[in-house]
């Protein structure tokens, strides 16, 4: 049953639209002119905005426990990234030292002495993520790190890792990958965190050497929903704690709206808001709609416009945040709960493929 | 001058920009002119500290004279921190004729038995205010005067601000300010923000205030010359009614600036379109939080510009009716509309 649903609201590959009840209209407007941008630019029609995905369940991630545990501690920003000219996992230890060169050659810029190697040395690890990536197209993902020493350090101690960024690509639109030419190897997300002027250091590196480009990923208001309603659909496993939601009105001084929902309330507003079958607890994967998404925003509104008369659909959306993440308007994402990782960087994966300018 | 006397000077002069340091040691008139010449302001902070606290030595200060001078800073700027308001109920028969005096020695009394080794200072402040500085100790140690207690008592109204308390030393502070005060009992007025002036200004209804009047606008020319004029006309007239109301709702000109509002939801869902949520008996918890630089101008702007529908719901016209930035709201009778509850301390 789950399977005709979804073949009914799947979106067909010519640019028709499909005619469907839609509650808010915006939506259908926004899709069938994003179809039409894709087929007069003569792109192939695999990247367009998906309007069902699987409900996200925990999965058992094999995956290096400290590799995990860093991702999940910690704010991310999001960039995206072009296909990468002639990249091959084989030769990662190579590009380490390249990227370790890199950085250090251009610290020293514009110093008149040469500073002992030692001091302020910085040194670059790239390593293969194994046992991220779900599809069987998806290339492996690559964690860069850059450790370096503290400027006031003794020469014993260990060196402390001040940058970290994972290139990755979960559940990539395979029409795409399979589309790109053979040589380029798409990683399309791009997940750092540290200092500015490292980022943009390993930034140049990676664009000189494999001839792509990067680009700032902001997360639309659709992806916080979609966020905003899989985390929610999480909390029959486990518990969201809340679901909080930030909102800025454009008045003068600008206005914030905290918007912070009772886990169980928002719980049972999901599941009536659903349609199909409900209610039989976790079973097989079952398909998540997009209009569902939006009607779920749209009662969270409306309960709202009944007691203040303010409608938030005249804000935006900032922030978006439960106990299993928290993301932000600017492209920050904060993934808490390791079970649910593959499907946040689904989503994300997907908002990269969409942002990038190929 | 003990140390902790010295600890105090220096935190207080580290802390204060010069300029207010300035004005505030000319309002404290203690040190001589001499001093006062030999005191250069451009020169650095540690310079300034140093100097101060010699001169301070030299007069042979104690800790109440700096607690004094710590007093006149407060008082000159008080929008630091976070202030906390509550409001005495019940006066007592002799409530309104509780002089200043009788206060302060009740006061301190009170609070002396309550808890020991306290200190307390209290001044009058024009003739508005009662100023309160509490450090409070125990039988083991001394007050602790790097973390005072500020009370201002706001004369000629129920309504008492505190900044600076725990949650310890709440009951005991609220029970002897009822005692001293004649009254029988004291609740949390929910009213809390960062500046002082503008909690009490909400309170006491210092701004602009609009009226509701039947003909806000001298009645218009009956021959109006017709065409597109009227669609201004129309919207001209909405726009100018939207306005009334928002500024019937929040008030004119300078609104005092409050920083957020705070509201806990406990009401049904209800929507014709969803039938499952409307039939549910429990209530649809959630909390909302409105936060701004100028919580009131953001909110009377957003009604004035149609962002909120008007006539302003009363659960944001209640902020500066009811003088409150925390309310509880539950339905009451079934099908009553939601109201704003206070809830029990």
């Amino acid at each position: 049953m789950e399977q005709t649903n979804a073949s009914v609201t799947r979106t067909p590959l010519d640019s028709v639209a499909v005619k469907r009840k839609s509650k808010s209209r915006s939506y259908r407007q926004s899709y069938r002119s994003c179809l039409g941008v894709a087929s007069r630019l003569g792109l192939t029609p695999a990247r367009r905005l998906t309007t069902n995905r699987k409900a996200p369940e925990s999965h058992n991630i094999t995956v290096n426990p400290e590799h995990l545990a860093l991702l999940v501690k910690n704010e991310w920003q999001l960039a995206y990234v072009t296909p990468l000219h002639q990249f091959r996992h084989t030769q990662l230890r190579s590009y380490a030292r390249h990227l370790s060169a890199f950085v250090v050659a251009e610290k020293q810029q514009g110093l008149a002495v040469e500073v002992s190697g030692l001091q302020n040395g910085f040194k670059a690890s790239m390593t293969v993520v194994q046992g991220m990536s779900e599809a069987d197209d998806d290339p492996e993902t690559v964690l860069i790190q850059i450790h370096s020493k503290p400027l006031f350090s003794r020469p014993d101690d260990p060196q402390k890792l001040v940058w970290s960024g994972w290139l990755t690509c979960i559940n990539g639109n395979p029409e795409y990958l399979h589309s790109l030419p053979k040589d380029f190897t798409c990683l399309p997300l791009f997940v750092y965190k540290g200092a500015e002027n490292l980022s943009s250091l390993v930034k140049s590196w990676v664009q000189r050497t494999f001839d792509c480009c990067f680009g700032p990923l902001e997360l639309s208001q659709t992806s916080l929903q979609w966020l905003a309603a899989l985390w929610t659909n999480c909390h029959a496993e486990s518990n969201i704690q809340h679901l909080r939601m930030l909102w800025t009105l454009p008045s003068a001084p600008p206005l914030q709206v905290t918007y912070a929902v009772d886990p169980h309330d928002v719980w049972e507003l999901w599941g009536s808001v659903r349609k199909g079958s409900w209610g039989d607890g976790a079973g097989e994967a079952r398909w998540i709609d997009l209009e569902e998404v939006a009607s779920f925003m749209q009662s969270l509104k409306s309960h709202f416009y009944r007691h203040f008369k303010l409608d938030l659909s005249a804000g935006i959306l900032n922030q978006v945040s439960t106990a299993l993440g928290s993301a932000r308007f600017n492209g920050r994402i904060k993934i808490s709960n390791s079970a649910y990782v593959i499907t946040t960087l689904t989503l994300l994966t997907e908002c990269a493929l969409l942002k990038m300018p190929i | 001058m003990d140390e902790s006397a010295t600890r105090l000077l220096q935190r207080i002069v580290r802390r204060t920009p010069t300029e207010k340091l300035k004005a505030t040691l000319e309002k404290w008139d203690r040190l001589t002119a001499a001093q006062r010449r030999s005191v250069d302001f451009t020169e650095p902070k540690w310079a300034l500290i140093e100097k101060l606290v010699d001169a301070c030595k030299e007069n042979e200060f104690k800790m109440k004279h700096i607690t004094e001078l710590e007093m006149i800073l407060v008082i000159e700027n008080p929008n630091q921190g976070m202030w906390y308001t509550f409001q005495l109920v019940d006066p007592e028969d002799d409530a309104q004729s509780v002089d200043l005096l009788q206060f302060q020695e009740q006061f301190k009394s009170h609070l002396r038995e309550l808890k020991r080794n306290v200190s307390v200072k209290i001044k009058k402040h024009t003739d508005q205010a009662v100023w309160i500085r509490i450090a409070w100790g125990d039988s083991f140690s001394r007050p602790n005067h790097l973390k005072p207690t500020y009370v201002v008592h706001q004369l000629q109204s129920p309504y008492i601000f505190v900044s600076s308390l725990t949650s310890k030393l709440k009951p005991l502070l609220l029970q002897a300010l009822t005692f001293s005060t004649r009254h029988l009992a004291i609740k949390d007025a929910n009213l809390s923000g960062r500046k002082l002036t503008a909690i009490r200004d909400l309170l006491m209804k210092e701004y602009q205030q609009v009226f509701p009047t039947k003909y806000p606008s001298p009645l218009a020319e009956n021959n109006q010359t017709l065409s597109n004029l009227n669609i201004e006309r129309e919207h001209a007239e909405a726009s100018a009614n939207r306005h009334r109301m928002a500024g019937e709702a929040f008030g004119d000109g300078t609104l005092p600036e409050l920083q957020f509002a705070v509201y806990k939801m406990e009401t049904k869902f209800k929507d014709p379109t969803n039938v499952a949520m409307t039939e549910r008996d429990e209530p649809f918890r959630c909390v909302v939080k409105f936060s701004s630089t100028n919580l009131l101008e953001s909110l009377r702007h957003c009604a004035a510009s149609g962002l909120a529908s008007t006539p302003v719901t009363p659960l944001l016209s209640s902020i500066p009716l009811k003088g409150r930035n925390y309310f509880v709201i539950t339905d009451n009778a079934p099908g009553a509309a939601s109201r704003a509850q206070q809830p029990q301390i």
